[in-house]
C-alpha cells in the first residue's frame, strides 16, 4: 500500500513540479519542430521562441523527433487546445502538405518555417531558394576548380553529400550542385568526372559511414559539397586521417563548400578549409514567419496563404570580408557561439 | 470484447484466490487499505488504472487534457500503435523479439504507394529503379483503377507477411537468434525501402485509401448548440473511424488465436520452455515462423493506418522511436521479454499508457530537451511496478 501511495504521490508531484504557467492573456502559438541537432535549427528555434515570448505570446513547443506522424498528432493536439496559430518545421515536404491541410481545415492559421511543403498553395511558407543559393556557392567552387584544371589538366573528382530526398530543400541543393557541374562540363568538356553521391539522410552517423566508404573507394576526390554545413565536422573526421584536410594554398586542399551559413562554416572559411557556403538568412526567415502568422491572426484570417522568399546569398573566401555581418553564422561565431 | 477479456494469464486464478481471502478477512481501515492496494497492484487492470489516475490528476493542472477533441485525438493515436503492438506481443510470448517491424512498416508503406499513387512528377521520380515500368507520370502500377486501393492493401499485407517469413525462417532454419535475425531484417528492409524510392516520399494516394485512416469517420459527434448553419470541422469529434474498426477487428482475431486455439497454446508452450514444447510434439519451427509472419502482418496493418493518415508512402516510416514505443507498450502491458507471458488486453493497456503519457508530457510543456528523459523515467517506474507485481504474484502462488 505504501508503494501505491508513493506512486500516486510521485505522479502528483511530478505533474505539479512541471506545471506550466497558466494561460496568459493574449495569443497562444504552437511551435512544432523536428529536431535541434544542427546549429541552423538551434538558432532558428531560439529566434522564433524568444521573439514570440518577448512579445508576450504564450508558446507551446513540441518536438516530433523526426517523426512526421508524431508531428501530425502534435498539431492535432494544438488544434484541440484551440491555439491562435501554428508554426512548424516539418520533417519533409509531403507530410507538411497533410499537416498544413489539417490545420487549415480546422480554421487554424499555420506557417511553415524553412522546409516548404511540396504544395505551396496553402499556408504561409517561408523558404529560401535552395537551388539558386547552392548554384552560387558551387559556382565559386567550380571557378577555383577550373583554375586547378587549367594548370594540371587533371579532371576534378566531385562529391556531394546529399540530404534526405523527402526534403525539398535537399532536392533543391542536389539539383543546384548538378546544374553547375553540368554547365562546366558543357563549357569545359572533361573538367569534372561523374559526381559521387553520398547519402546522408540528414544524419551524421550515416554520412560518416557512407563518406568513409566513398573516400576509400575514390581517394582522388578533390571537390566536396555538403548539402548542409552541419556535416563539416564529419567531413573533417574522414579527411584528416588521410591528409586531405588542408587549408587553401596547401597542395592537399580539397575544394569544399556547403549550405546553411552556420557558425562552423564561418570559422572554417576564416581558417581556409572551406571555400564557400550558401547562406540562408535565418533571422530574416524567422522574422517573415512571425510577421506572417501574427498578421494573419490579427486580421482574423484562418487560412492565410503566402510564399515568403528568402533570397539568400553565397559567402565565399573572396567576399567574407564584406558580407560577414550578413551571415547569421558569422554573427553567432563572432559572439562566441562556438567557444563553449 | 469477450475474446480480449478472457485471455490466458496465470495470474487470473491467483487473483480470484486473493479476492476470496480478502472477503473472508476484515480488519482496521489501514488493513483494508493495504489489501485494497495489494488487490489493485495484482489486478490485470493495474496499468490501465494507473494511466487513468495519472490522466485525471494531470487534467486538474492542464485543462486541455480533458477537452473532448483532445480525447478523440488520443484515441486515434492509439489505433495504429496498437495494431503493430499486437504482432509484437505474439513474438514476445514465444520469447522472441521483432525489430524488423519498423522496416516492415516502411516497406509496406512504399509498396502500397507504388501500386496506387496517382500522378508522379518525373523531375522527382525519374531516378527511381522502377521508373518507366511500375511507376510512370500517371502514377503507380494501378493508378486510377478502381481496384488500386484493394490491390495496394493486399500488396502491403503480403509484403509484411514476406518480411515475417524471412525473419522467421532465419530463426528456425539457420538458428539465428531472434534479435540478430530481426535486426538484419530491420536494416535490410529499411534500406530496401529507401532504395525503392531513392529516399523520396510518394504522395497522391487515392481518397479511398486515405479514408482507411482517421479520415474515414464512421461515427462522429458534436456537442453544443447549433447556432450556425454550418458546424466547424474542428468542433466535430470523430469517435469511431475506419482505423478503429480495423484495429479492433485485428485485436479480436488475435485474442481468439491466442486464447481459443491450439496455436495459441503452442505459442505459450514455446515461450515457457521451447525444449519441453518440442519434446511434447509442438511443431516449434512452424509456429515460430507463423508468429513472425503474423507480426509482419500486424506491422503492415499499422503501415496502412499510418500511411493513410499521413497520405504519403514514406520509406522512413517506422523508425527507431516508434519501435521503442511498440516494444515498450507490450512490456508495460505485461508481456515478458523472456517469453511465455503476454496478452492482447495487457498490450492495449500498455498502448493507452504510452499514448496518455505522451499527451500529459506534451501538455505539461516540459522542455523539449528533457521530455523524452522524463518519459523514460515514467516507463522505468511502470516497469518497476510491474516487476513488484510479478514478485507479489509469485509470493501469493507459493503461499
Amino acid at each position: 500500500m505504501r508503494k501505491l501511495i508513493g506512486i500516486v504521490l510521485a505522479l502528483t508531484l511530478a505533474f505539479t513540479s512541471v506545471a506550466i504557467s497558466t494561460a496568459q492573456e493574449g495569443l497562444t502559438i504552437c511551435f512544432g519542430f523536428q529536431d535541434l541537432e544542427t546549429e541552423f535549427w538551434v538558432a532558428g528555434h531560439r529566434a522564433i521562441t524568444q521573439t514570440l515570448r518577448d512579445q508576450g505570446v504564450e508558446v507551446l513547443e513540441f518536438n516530433a523527433n523526426e517523426d512526421p506522424n508524431r508531428q501530425l498528432e502534435q498539431v492535432r493536439d494544438c488544434i484541440a487546445e484551440g491555439v491562435d496559430g501554428i508554426i512548424i518545421i516539418p520533417q519533409d515536404g509531403d507530410s507538411a502538405v497533410t499537416i498544413v491541410n489539417e490545420a487549415q481545415d480546422a480554421d487554424t492559421p499555420i506557417a511553415v518555417f524553412n522546409r516548404p511543403p511540396n504544395d505551396r498553395e496553402r499556408g504561409i511558407i517561408v523558404v529560401a531558394d535552395n537551388e539558386i543559393i547552392t548554384e552560387q556557392a558551387v559556382e565559386f567552387m567550380a571557378q577555383k576548380a577550373l583554375r586547378q584544371y587549367e594548370i594540371t589538366q587533371e579532371p576534378i573528382t566531385p562529391l556531394i553529400l546529399v540530404g534526405a530526398l523527402q526534403d525539398t530543400n535537399a532536392i533543391g541543393r542536389r539539383d543546384g550542385f548538378f546544374n553547375v557541374i553540368a554547365r562546366y562540363n558543357e563549357r569545359y568538356p572533361g573538367m569534372f568526372k561523374e559526381p559521387i553521391e553520398v547519402a546522408t539522410e540528414w544524419d551524421a552517423a550515416t554520412a560518416l559511414a557512407n563518406l568513409e566508404a566513398a573516400i576509400t573507394a575514390n581517394p582522388d576526390v578533390d571537390f566536396i559539397f555538403t548539402s548542409s554545413d552541419f556535416l563539416f565536422p564529419t567531413i573533417r573526421s574522414v579527411l584528416e586521417p588521410r591528409g586531405m584536410w588542408a587549408p587553401t594554398g596547401d597542395p592537399n586542399h580539397v575544394i569544399m563548400g556547403g549550405l546553411d551559413g552556420d557558425a562552423t562554416a564561418c570559422m572554417l572559411i576564416d581558417q581556409g578549409y572551406v571555400d564557400a557556403t550558401g547562406v540562408q538568412d535565418l533571422f530574416l526567415e524567422a522574422e517573415l514567419t512571425l510577421s506572417g502568422i501574427l498578421d494573419a491572426i490579427e486580421a482574423g484570417d484562418y487560412q492565410p496563404n503566402a510564399v515568403l522568399p528568402d533570397p539568400g546569398f553565397a559567402l565565399t573566401a573572396a567576399n567574407i570580408q564584406y558580407q560577414r555581418s550578413d551571415m547569421w553564422g558569422c554573427v553567432l561565431y563572432d559572439e562566441g557561439f562556438l567557444d563553449n | 470484447m469477450s475474446a480480449i477479456q478472457t485471455e490466458h494469464e496465470p495470474q487470473t486464478l491467483n487473483l480470484k484466490r486473493i479476492k476470496a481471502t480478502d472477503l473472508a478477512t476484515s480488519g482496521s481501515l489501514s488493513d483494508r487499505l493495504v489489501r485494497w492496494g495489494k488487490k489493485l497492484l495484482l489486478s490485470d487492470y493495474f496499468i490501465l488504472i494507473v494511466s487513468i489516475i495519472a490522466y485525471v490528476i494531470a487534467a486538474q493542472f492542464f485543462d486541455r487534457l480533458a477537452r473532448p477533441l483532445n480525447m478523440t485525438n488520443q484515441l486515434s493515436n492509439m489505433w495504429p500503435l496498437f495494431a503493430v503492438a499486437i504482432g509484437q506481443t505474439f513474438v514476445l510470448i514465444i520469447a522472441g523479439i521483432d525489430l524488423a517491424q519498423g522496416a516492415t512498416i516502411a516497406l509496406a508503406s512504399v509498396v502500397g504507394a507504388m501500386i496506387m499513387a496517382e500522378n508522379l512528377n518525373p523531375d522527382m521520380f525519374d531516378k527511381l529503379p522502377f521508373w518507366g515500368s511500375i511507376l510512370t507520370e500517371n502514377g503507380g502500377l494501378l493508378a486510377g483503377s478502381p481496384i488500386a486501393t484493394p490491390v495496394a492493401v493486399i500488396g502491403m499485407l503480403v509484403s509484411g507477411l514476406l518480411v515475417g517469413l524471412i525473419v522467421g525462417t532465419l530463426i528456425t532454419r539457420f538458428n539465428i537468434t531472434p534479435f540478430i535475425a530481426s535486426l538484419v531484417g530491420f536494416i535490410f528492409f529499411s534500406y530496401f525501402a529507401l532504395w525503392l524510392t531513392q529516399s523520396r516520399n510518394i504522395s497522391g494516394l487515392p481518397e479511398s485509401f486515405v479514408n482507411l485512416g482517421d479520415s474515414g469517420e464512421l461515427i462522429s459527434v458534436y456537442f453544443g448548440p447549433k447556432l450556425d448553419p454550418e458546424i466547424r470541422r474542428r468542433d466535430i469529434l470523430a469517435v469511431v473511424t475506419a482505423s478503429t474498426v480495423i484495429t479492433l477487428g485485428l485485436a479480436f482475431f488475435a485474442g481468439y488465436l491466442l486464447n481459443r486455439t491450439i496455436f495459441g497454446k503452442h505459442m505459450i508452450a514455446i515461450g515457457t520452455n521451447p525444449r519441453a514444447a518440442e519434446i511434447s510434439g509442438v511443431p516449434t519451427r512452424r509456429v515460430i515462423t507463423l508468429v513472425y509472419m503474423f507480426s509482419g502482418l500486424c506491422a503492415a496493418v499499422g503501415a496502412i493506418l499510418y500511411t493513410a493518415r499521413l497520405e504519403i508512402g514514406q520509406p522512413t516510416l517506422g523508425g527507431l522511436n516508434l519501435l521503442l514505443d511498440i516494444i515498450g507498450s507490450c512490456v508495460i502491458g505485461g508481456s515478458s521479454l523472456f517469453g511465455g507471458k503476454g496478452s492482447i488486453k495487457g498490450t492495449f493497456f500498455g498502448v493507452v499508457f504510452f499514448v496518455l503519457l505522451g499527451n500529459i508530457l506534451d501538455a505539461a510543456q516540459m522542455s523539449p530537451f528533457v521530455i523524452d528523459a522524463v518519459k523514460g523515467l515514467f516507463i522505468l517506474i511502470a516497469a518497476l511496478l510491474d516487476y513488484t507485481r510479478t514478485r507479489l504474484v509469485r509470493v501469493e502462488q507459493s503461499t
